[in-house]
């Protein structure tokens, strides 16, 4: 793990200190307009404060000196006084920010975090209930659509997505439905955590209304008729696109009307057309959930304080949005994958040789068994999500990790980006040695002696 | 491999005779190919891709503010083939020798041979006849077609070069598709004035360069380290892994940013840089097919037979295990696509060349949200990451002798 | 009379195409009773089998006509005594006969039990489906009991181990566990002993055929191998292409088969083929003299103590914390022209020897002479023109031959390298000559690897091995995968090239009957040692160690 770490960044310093210009006092002075004396000043005071005039090998092991918790000391003059082991690890100062990366750091890692940790469990949820369903039916429509529709989605880029839903509902334009940037509004910081409101009658109401939404979704989820289940849900659809177009603002055309209603119905009706309960049961739900409480707000909203973490996951829902879909879709695959090999195993032939209901060998026998290849994956998944938060956190103005990044090096800050490559690396080694544990728990097959 | 299957590929075998008697002659990449390519989906991934291909070898033909011919007082010239570089030449003949290849039934390094020579030539010729003026005026061709000094003109279906900057229309140059009456833009104008269409067509061409050459290089480096470690083990093996795991453990995005940061950002550079974060996938992968392979009997008779080592590894070894790799790679140039537009879309693509990747980036730049600089390019990039997806999926399947038997 | 097939037909979907895996088939077994059914690969028997107890997936499989009509208690537990219909029954009707009346034992024990679960987990589970009011601490104590009945030591302890810690035929015992934990009418064994070594297939055998004693059941036992079906079966039917030719009581159809296939199959068998040539070689006693004439001579293959170890690393740093010793030091020789067989158990290190010798599995301590030159230290490079001399021939067709290359390609290319033929077009020539040697035609140069079938592929194996004109030969296992006609065909051509050209060979198989047939010399290895040598004759008749007695004693013989 050690060599592991010390290799990233070696790798990261060779790349900034063979760059052309890479990492000097002259380009962080460039650009300031000053004259050439108190230029050669700064540049001085720069080489002083992060010893840049000294060869690279020579900058990267001080910068390793100071990491590591054990190692040498110095005193003002640079000269080594000692050796000690607990001298404490320091990450230094950023060169554009001026401040402690530490600092920064401690700021920045937990908002990326908080965005992975939610994205993971989505991501498995989503891929193991549309995977093991499209495994269980091979070759059936479900399986080929959602086959399609997850490699569609792994095609879709990240920036594209994020633009678009930015684009389309969070701005003035269209919808202004969630909030453009940041992970909260200002006054929302001083707010209680839980959402309050004036009157416990008014909770009561709420309560009811996204109670008969979803009682009543579910009831038509769990109609038999199939005519009337979509006929149904592609009225409500075309219903629900036209009030969309409505709330469009200025004067919309009636090809805005047409086009979200038949969307929208389209959209309903496919969701009411496939036979798999459960995935009925939990969107259309939810849907009577939403429309529910919509309505409520409509109706009422004074006295109500949206509260911090109401208003954090009206900040949360676009960006996580766009952090998980291309995860699920390539874990769908893996899992369709792993769950179909798994339904031909051999074991899999003894269960049911031995009388065991189908619904047992996928459940019991088959699925802990698909598991594996899953917890495999999750250690790489880790990476991938913290790369893809780069570009969700540009996107939606997150000040987290990622964008910290993108920052640092446009500002070529040596201690920052050697800072979060080393960071980066750690939380991936962490993942790899978490997936590991997981994959001890699930397979007796692996030990550690 | 379980026990119905194998069963039931048992009682098959019967059927299979006759399909091999028909499949007789025929080598295996071409079985396999044949297979992949009768799925819809890998037929609609070609399909685009060689639209794209074909975009991007005619694009100044497609869309140039140069006029393809004019009639000047009576003296006929065409401004676009003045204007055309060394590489539109090269693409050019590259691609029509290509498709002429197509028909040709030679040896396949034949094909490879014939290719590189035609490309070299043209670029020879092409260095010692051919020199665009260094500057270009845009304007001239419309100040001149509104006073009628041309008999007659035609003009590229898109009459915009992608660097026709138009900012005298309005403040920011932005527009919407169609939006102006002057003139025709199919997909709107960027915030410089310039047409997307001609922009994205121009694009493609980068696209489709940085797919191929990233991965070609991701794919040298990789086998080379990767057949390495595989073929030698012992301790290569394990310097070769550890370099693997350093470049796995930092996310790629995170390695692309620092390096194109602190490097200059050409084409050429981009390329590269791409290609040299993107190895360690090809290198973990064709590791472990080395070590697959050599285990196989008859690696072990062709050592047995006192082949030498190249023929083991190029002639027994190799063309065994190319199959999952070009399969790694068609998701490769996927990836790799992807990353010159996050690049770009993150400021930190190319500098003054079209790429879709930036005008995506332009889509929400300003305080408004332009849908058309999000949807069309995005949509470009979208389809052609499918593409490769597409055609990926379908040859990984046509060679995977596991599903083939498993699917009905 | 238990079950009852009436002209059973299963039809399976393999992409377009339909085949008739299971033609017509009528058959019936009494109770207490063991049918075998044998066939070669392909036949349709497994498929049959799978028919019987209805395990194949409804999406592939159809059944256009027959019966199966299995007599046993009601489903509703009135103790009455019904018919069922096996074809008819609903899927909860299945569920409730599958584990409960009729029983299943798969080829493979490696993966037929779920890896994430104890075997005593494993046993409970078919307990509580079939008796669900059963408590859990009744239920351990029956697997316990469960598996005590199949031999397994330690029951109490082994409950709670999971199948990666057990042998192959541990698993097997542990499957017989579980198949008969809910005391079957009807237990299907499909091949059941052909993944596991003799010694351990013989203790299988005798422990199902005396648990079929004790609780009265009836046994359908799939199998390809005659021996085994002289050692268990009552009654005895035929397969071929998914139709029984013949079937009988095992007495009529082991000794006087009516039907021509059966009479072929028969006479195809390794101990046949040898009763065969010992009634020729009365005429010709000429083997006598040539080992004599043989020993004078040094030896073409000397080893003296090789070993080869297999360092078995573990931990963070990959350290070696021990050897697999798969070979461990053995002393050798190979007179020229010579047929040694070197019979052993999987694992013994046989075929590790054998690369071994031929240098493509580097040896850890000791040396190799081939033809009198020590070769342990020689290089790549330095081997490659003795290469010549010494070849090999593999077990596996499909994978011993090149898939993208030509047969042409695969043959000529040796020989351009050690200058055999002065032009591309003789060495076509001479590969033809050596294809038709084969029984192979010319024509079949031109043809890529997947277009053969098993045995013709190995011919192809052997071509590629006699390209070269070598004095040794390697031959691992190069029949196991064969069917017996098959087989017989490719042992009788390698036999007549052997005298033709005078070749040695070592010859590494684990079937015994095999050996008897071929070799003059055989050598017996057990971990990573050779037990035992001698003239095959003088070993198989009057065996010293005690592992060669136990060896040989468990080889299921035809001879009743």
């Amino acid at each position: 793990m050690i060599p592991t770490l010390l290799g990233i960044t070696i790798v990261v310093f060779a790349v900034m200190a063979s760059a052309p210009g890479g990492i000097s006092s002259q380009s962080l002075v460039e650009g300031q307009n000053l004259e050439p004396q108190a230029k050669k000043a700064l540049e001085d005071y720069y080489n002083r404060l992060y010893g840049l005039d000294s060869p690279a090998p020579v900058q990267y092991l001080r910068w390793l000196n100071n990491v590591s918790p054990i190692g040498f000391t110095f005193d003002e003059n640079r000269e080594i006084n000692g050796f000690s082991f607990f001298k404490g690890s320091d990450l230094g100062d950023s060169f554009r920010y001026g401040r402690p990366v530490m600092e920064l750091i401690k700021e920045r890692v937990p908002i990326t975090l908080l965005l992975n940790v939610i994205s993971i469990p989505l991501i498995y949820v989503i891929a193991i209930a549309i995977g093991v369903r499209a495994a269980t039916h091979r070759g059936q429509s479900f399986d080929v659509g959602s086959s399609v529709v997850m490699l569609g989605l792994w095609s879709v880029p990240t920036m594209l997505t994020g633009v678009m839903l930015i684009g389309f509902f969070s701005s003035d334009q269209y919808w202004h439905w969630f909030p453009t940037s940041g992970l909260s509004q200002r006054e929302a910081l001083d707010m209680a955590f839980l959402p309050y409101w004036s009157s416990f009658v008014d909770v009561l109401w709420l309560f009811l209304y996204s109670a008969v939404g979803a009682m009543l979704m579910v009831g038509l989820s769990r109609l038999e008729s199939l005519p009337w289940r979509c006929g149904a849900m592609g009225a409500l659809g075309l219903v629900m696109g036209i009030l969309m177009a409505d709330a469009l603002p200025g004067e919309s055309g009636v090809v805005a009307y047409l086009l979200l209603g038949a969307a929208l119905a389209l959209l309903f009706t496919l969701i009411a057309y496939t036979d798999y309960l459960a995935l009925r049961l939990v969107v259309m739900g939810s849907i009577g959930v939403a429309t529910g409480t919509v309505l409520f707000f409509m109706f009422q909203s004074e006295g109500f304080v949206r509260g911090f973490f109401l208003d954090r996951s009206w900040h949360l829902i676009l960006p996580v949005l766009c952090l998980t879909y291309g995860g699920f879709a390539f874990l769908t695959k893996l899992t369709r994958t792993a769950v179909l090999e798994n339904l031909l195993a051999d074991y899999a032939r003894t269960a049911r040789a031995k009388g065991v209901s189908e619904k047992d060998v996928l459940w019991r026998h088959v699925f802990r068994n698909s598991l594996l290849p899953l917890i495999t994956v999750s250690a790489t998944l880790l990476p991938g999500l913290l790369g893809g938060s780069v570009i969700v956190e540009s996107i939606f103005s997150i000040d987290g990790m990622g964008k910290l990044a993108i920052e640092a090096v446009k500002a070529r800050d040596r201690e920052l980006v050697l800072s979060i490559t080393l960071i980066s690396g750690v939380l991936t080694l962490v993942g790899y040695l978490i997936a590991d544990l997981c994959y001890a728990l699930a397979d007796p097959r692996v030990s550690y002696d | 491999m379980n026990n119905k299957a194998e069963a039931v590929e048992a009682e098959t075998t019967q059927a299979e005779m006759q399909l091999s008697e028909r499949a007789a002659n025929r080598s295996y990449a071409a079985q396999v190919l044949r297979e992949a390519f009768t799925q819809w989906g890998a037929r609609f991934g070609l399909f685009w891709i060689a639209l794209l291909a074909a975009v991007a070898v005619f694009a100044p033909f497609l869309a140039n503010s140069h006029p393809l011919l004019v009639s000047e007082g009576s003296v006929v010239s065409s401004p676009m083939l003045r204007y055309m570089t060394i590489g539109d030449f090269v693409m050019l003949s590259v691609f029509i020798t290509v498709v002429i290849l197509l028909f040709i039934n030679i040896r396949f390094y034949k094909k490879a041979l014939i290719l590189f020579v035609m490309g070299t030539l043209t670029a020879i010729i092409a260095f010692m006849l051919v020199s665009p003026p260094q500057l270009t005026v845009y304007d001239q061709y419309r100040a001149k077609q509104a006073a009628g000094d041309y008999e007659w003109v035609i003009h590229a279906p898109v009459p915009y070069s992608p660097k026709d900057y138009i900012r005298d229309e309005g403040d920011t140059g932005l527009e919407k598709p169609l939006g102006s009456e002057s003139r025709t833009h199919w997909f709107g104008t960027e915030e410089n004035g310039s047409d997307v269409l001609s922009r994205m067509i121009h694009a493609s061409r980068i696209a489709l360069g940085i797919g191929f050459v990233a991965t070609g290089i991701a794919m040298l480096i990789g086998i080379i380290i990767g057949g390495l470690m595989g073929f030698f083990s012992g301790i290569v093996d394990m310097v070769g892994m550890r370099l693997v795991e350093i470049f796995e453990a930092v996310p790629t995005l995170f390695l692309l940013l620092t390096f194109v940061a602190f490097f200059d950002r050409s084409l050429y550079a981009m390329m590269v840089i791409i290609g040299i974060t993107s190895w360690p996938g090809y290198a973990r992968f064709v590791r472990a097919e080395f070590l697959r392979l050599r285990q196989q009997e008859f690696v072990q008779a062709a050592t047995a037979c006192g082949l030498p080592l190249r023929s083991i590894l190029f002639r027994h070894m190799l063309p065994n295990g190319i199959a999952p790799i070009l399969v790694a790679a068609s998701f490769g140039v996927a990836s790799a696509i992807l990353a010159e537009a996050t690049l770009s879309f993150l400021g930190l693509g190319l500098v003054d060349d079209p790429s879709w990747g930036q005008m995506l980036n332009q889509a929400v730049q300003s305080s408004t949200f332009n849908w058309w600089m999000a949807f069309f390019p995005g949509g470009a990039i979208f389809l052609t990451v499918f593409a490769y997806n597409l055609m990926g999926e379908a040859l990984r399947d046509a060679i995977d002798p596991n599903l083939k038997k498993s699917a009905s | 009379m238990l079950l009852q097939v009436e002209n059973l037909k299963t039809h399976l979907r393999a992409g377009n195409s339909i085949v008739k895996a299971v033609d017509g088939v009528s058959f019936s077994i009494d109770k207490g009773e063991i049918f075998c059914l044998v066939g070669e690969s392909g036949s349709g028997k497994s498929i049959t089998a799978l028919s019987v107890i209805q395990l194949i997936p409804k999406d592939i499989c159809n059944h256009p006509d027959g019966r199966i009509a299995f007599r046993c208690g009601a489903l509703d537990g009135s103790g009455e005594r019904a018919v069922l219909d096996m074809l008819t029954l609903s899927e909860e009707e299945k569920r409730q006969v599958c584990g409960a009346r009729i029983a299943m034992i798969f080829q493979e024990p490696m993966t037929s039990l779920n890896p994430v679960f104890t075997i005593g987990d494993q046993i409970i589970e078919v307990l509580q489906i079939h008796w669900p009011e059963m408590s859990d601490a009744e239920a351990h104590k029956r697997a316990i009991a469960a598996l005590k009945q199949v031999q397994i030591p330690d029951p109490e302890v082994r409950v709670d181990e999971y199948p990666h810690r057990l042998s192959g035929g541990q698993r097997q015992r542990v499957m017989i566990a579980m198949a008969v934990a809910c005391e079957p009418d009807l237990l299907i064994a499909d091949e059941p002993t052909t993944a596991l070594d003799v010694t351990v297939q013989a203790e299988i055998l005798r422990l199902m055929k005396e648990l079929q004693k004790r609780k009265g059941m009836s046994i359908l036992f799939i199998t390809h191998d005659f021996g085994v079906v002289a050692k268990m079966a009552d009654r005895v039917a035929v397969m071929r292409q998914g139709k029984i030719v013949e079937s009988g009581t095992l007495e009529q159809v082991l000794h006087q088969p009516q039907h021509d296939y059966t009479k072929q199959l028969l006479a195809a068998l390794p101990e046949n083929l040898k009763r065969q040539r010992d009634l020729k070689l009365i005429e010709t006693p000429s083997r006598k003299e040539s080992v004599v004439h043989e020993m004078n001579e040094p030896p073409l293959i000397e080893l003296q103590q090789l070993e080869v170890y297999f360092p078995i690393k573990k931990g963070l740093f990959r350290r070696t914390v021990d050897h697999v010793k798969a070979v461990d030091g053995i002393d050798l020789k190979i007179p020229e022209g010579q047929l040694l067989a070197l019979v052993g158990e999987s694992g013994c290190g046989k075929t590790t020897l054998g690369r071994a010798i031929l240098r493509l599995i580097d040896s850890t301590a000791g040396s190799i002479s081939f033809n009198r030159q020590v070769i342990t230290h020689l290089n790549r490079k330095e081997m490659i023109p003795l290469r010549r001399g010494m070849q090999i021939i593999f077990q596996d067709p499909m994978s011993s031959l090149n898939p993208r290359m030509t047969i042409v390609s695969t043959l000529i290319e040796p020989m351009a390298v050690h200058g055999i033929g002065a032009s591309k077009e003789e060495r076509i020539e001479i590969a033809r000559k050596i294809l038709q040697r084969v029984q192979l035609e010319g024509e079949h140069l031109w043809r890529y690897p997947h277009e053969f079938s098993g045995g013709q592929r190995q011919r192809i194996g052997l071509a590629r091995a006699l390209v070269l004109n070598p004095k040794f030969i390697v031959c691992d296992e190069v029949t196991s995968a064969l069917d017996v006609s098959v087989q017989a065909e490719v042992l009788q051509l390698l036999l007549e090239l052997r005298a033709e050209k005078n070749l040695t060979l070592l010859f590494i198989t684990h079937d015994i009957s095999v050996v008897e047939y071929i070799s003059d010399e055989m050598a017996v290895m057990h971990k990573g040692k050779i037990v035992e040598r001698g003239p095959t004759d003088d070993i198989c008749r009057n065996p010293q160690k005690k592992y060669t007695q136990d060896l040989l004693a468990a080889v299921p013989r035809l001879i009743l």
